[in-house]
């Protein structure tokens, strides 16, 4: 696979966004709109406690990704009430637009105390071209379960066929904090679900992506495009621990593909992006997204910091 | 002939009672009071929302306790169990040694608790159905419902898996908890609570829960029916709990236990025991003046009653019941005179 890079195309601190939003831009997020593409993404708010609330933003860019339109001016979607699974933040929102209907697939966070935090994934709708969602109903439509103790987010849906296809992740455990990491530190893998309501899904709680680091190794965020007749999958992974400020140990891109959406081949040599030698994305590469505009592929993704800066493009070259 | 005996029973307690089709339930009084009766560190004090798994020579009953709270006051909630004699249920043959579920991994679902559980025989193996608990931020805890399975009838139990097997959805956003497994026909049913709300109480919040049912044909897949079964009496914030559901003489009783949403730990506002009845389990009449049982005028059940378990043994119909602080002195058991 073979990318050009056109850049850092996004940085939240250069813009006004709503719920006093000032930095971070992750999981950028693309829906292809007939004059314009909405690129929606996590942006954090700072709370007294020192914790952060994660709120979905957009920009619009033309079709072509070489001018930004502007920004979101009011929020896209609240956060969940007290107590429910998306109350302290949504990051990412997979949207998705499928005949009138644009659905926004959530991940929402709400916090813990052993560990940081719990996810599950919801649904939202739109009813104003994207400029707002709206959830469908107080609780997600896939949490954990059986063999999927926890950590069940990152969605990324795509309808095939007449059958609604998502990747995801789930964790599988939370190693406990040592000398050297004092939090708790997560790991979680890349599954697959199927639907045909969006709502009930199956699923079997299998990892789909082989790991390359070992059974600890965390993967996140997977995207699937298809080009030809082949699907391609590209998600980040990184070490569970020592992973935030240690660009060895911390997120990269990789890549699987797929030619029956069974059985995925890893192969990270051909992912054909990495860091680049120096600036925004020469620690850090994250948060994938595959998407089509005027003919052209395109990846949107973060840089170091998880995004604190916000995100870059990449045009696709065969 | 079933009829013309229901006539003959209403006629006999219309002296009894105000209602005329009031249970009559006889109390034999407290069977077990771990904070008495336990020598075990994990079994300081509760023994709550007793399950009765009957034997040749005794009952088996499951209950959830508590080691003593940590140093921030908090509690993690155990499961275990006593064996009564099934001759004398006051009769305490043996108390479980060890807990029989395990608490789960960090950051599992039943992290902090394994409260309350619900058994069956199933398959050749017993299988508890059991409340897993976990702590929050903005809230004291979730709770999603997990699956244990015995191999020694009972004895002890290993989880299906490391999540829950009935957990959040779309309409049930929040504490899923209190599971009461039953069979009926070739069908498996879990009656349970879901949260409805959180209600902010001045930043001690509290969760308003309602009765709830799903069903399943193997017990791992459950279909959510998605409605209230009960409908509310006291208010719009009456929590509601433990649907114990017994089948008896073509109807399906329900009885459980409710309570004000606020301000609960007392007499006047704290849990009661309620009654419902169904012919198809999806539409209950809900009938409290029926239920035949309250607060005693004195004594270790004269705040509240709460947790109903009805089975039947040896011919009688048999009610273990939470007396004061939700059974943090134990559970009683009351004798049906009649039947239901």
């Amino acid at each position: 696979m073979k990318w050009r890079k056109l850049g850092h195309i996004f940085d939240p601190s250069k813009h006004s966004l709503p719920n006093n939003c000032a930095e971070y831009a992750q999981s950028p997020q693309a829906l292809v709109l007939q004059d314009r593409v909405r690129i929606y993404f996590s942006t954090r708010e700072s709370e007294a406690n020192g914790k952060f609330l994660s709120h979905i933003a957009f920009v619009d860019f033309n079709k072509k990704m070489d001018c930004c339109l502007g920004v979101s001016d009011r929020p896209v979607i609240s956060l969940g009430s007290l107590g429910c699974f998306d109350e302290h933040g949504i990051f990412p929102m997979n949207v998705v637009q499928h005949g009138e209907d644009i659905y926004g697939f959530t991940c929402g966070w709400s916090r813990r105390v052993s560990v940081s935090v719990e996810t599950s994934i919801g649904i939202a709708v739109s009813r104003d071209g994207g400029r707002t969602f709206e959830r469908r109903a107080d609780g997600p439509v896939m949490t954990s379960s059986l063999r999927e103790p926890m950590l069940v987010g990152d969605p990324f849906v795509v309808m095939l066929g007449g059958v609604w296809h998502m990747w995801y992740i789930f964790g599988v455990k939370w190693a406990p904090a040592n000398n050297v990491d004092p939090a708790p530190a997560r790991v979680y893998k890349i599954a697959h679900a199927t639907s045909v309501d969006t709502i009930n899904w199956a699923r079997d709680g299998k990892q789909i992506i082989s790991d390359v680091f070992g059974p600890d190794e965390c993967q996140a965020l997977p995207t699937v495009l298809k080009i030809g007749r082949r699907f391609h999958m590209y998600f980040c992974f990184r070490q569970a621990t020592d992973f935030r400020k240690n660009p060895h140990r911390g997120y990269r891109l990789g890549y699987a593909f797929s030619d029956d959406l069974v059985t995925w081949t890893r192969d990270d040599q051909s992912a054909g992006i990495s860091f680049s030698p120096n600036g925004w994305d020469s620690a850090m590469l994250c948060y994938p997204h595959l998407f089509e505009s005027e003919g052209s592929v395109y990846l949107l993704y973060n840089g170091n910091e998880f995004g604190r800066r916000g995100f870059g493009l990449a045009r696709f070259e065969g | 002939m079933i009829r013309i005996a229901a006539v003959v029973r209403f006629t006999c307690l219309a002296a009894l009672s105000d209602h005329p089709d009031m249970f009559k339930w006889v109390k034999l009084g407290k069977v077990f009071d771990p904070t008495t009766g336990s020598r075990s560190e994990w079994m300081k004090e509760f023994a709550q929302a007793p399950c009765v798994l009957k034997f040749e020579d005794f009952i088996r009953v499951y209950f959830s306790c508590r080691p003593a709270p940590d140093s921030r006051g908090q509690y993690v909630s155990r499961s275990a169990y006593l064996d009564l004699d099934r001759k004398n249920l006051f009769n305490i043959l043996s108390i479980s040694e060890q807990p029989t579920i395990g608490l789960g991994d960090l950051g599992s679902f039943d992290e902090f608790g394994t409260y309350p559980t619900s058994v069956i025989r199933w398959n050749g193996q017993v299988w508890a159905y059991y409340g897993g608990w976990t702590r929050c931020d903005s809230v004291p805890f979730n709770v999603a419902i997990g699956l244990a399975v015995s191999n020694d009838d009972g004895a002890t139990f290993s989880k299906s898996g490391p999540g829950p097997v009935l957990s959040y959805s779309q309409e049930e956003p929040f504490v899923i908890s209190g599971p009461k497994i039953r069979q009926f026909g070739d069908k498996m049913f879990l009656f349970y609570i879901a949260g409805e709300r959180w209600l902010t109480n001045s930043g001690r919040p509290e969760p308003v829960y309602r009765i709830r049912m799903a069903s399943s044909r193997d017990g791992l897949i459950w279909k959510k029916h998605n409605e209230d079964l009960i409908p509310r009496r006291l208010e719009t914030n009456e929590c509601q709990a433990s649907p114990d559901v017994y089948f008896s003489n073509g109807r399906y009783h329900m009885f459980f236990c409710y309570r004000y949403g606020l301000d609960y730990r007392n007499h006047s506002r704290g849990y009661r025991i309620g009654y419902a009845v169904s012919e198809d389990l999806e539409h209950w009449a809900r009938d409290d003046s029926r239920a035949g049982i309250d607060v005693s005028s004195e004594g270790w059940d004269s705040e509240m009653v709460s947790y109903p378990h009805v089975f039947e043994l040896d011919g009688s119909v048999y009610m273990l019941y939470l007396g004061n602080q939700v059974g943090r002195h134990g559970f009683g058991l009351a004798r049906l005179e009649g039947s239901l």
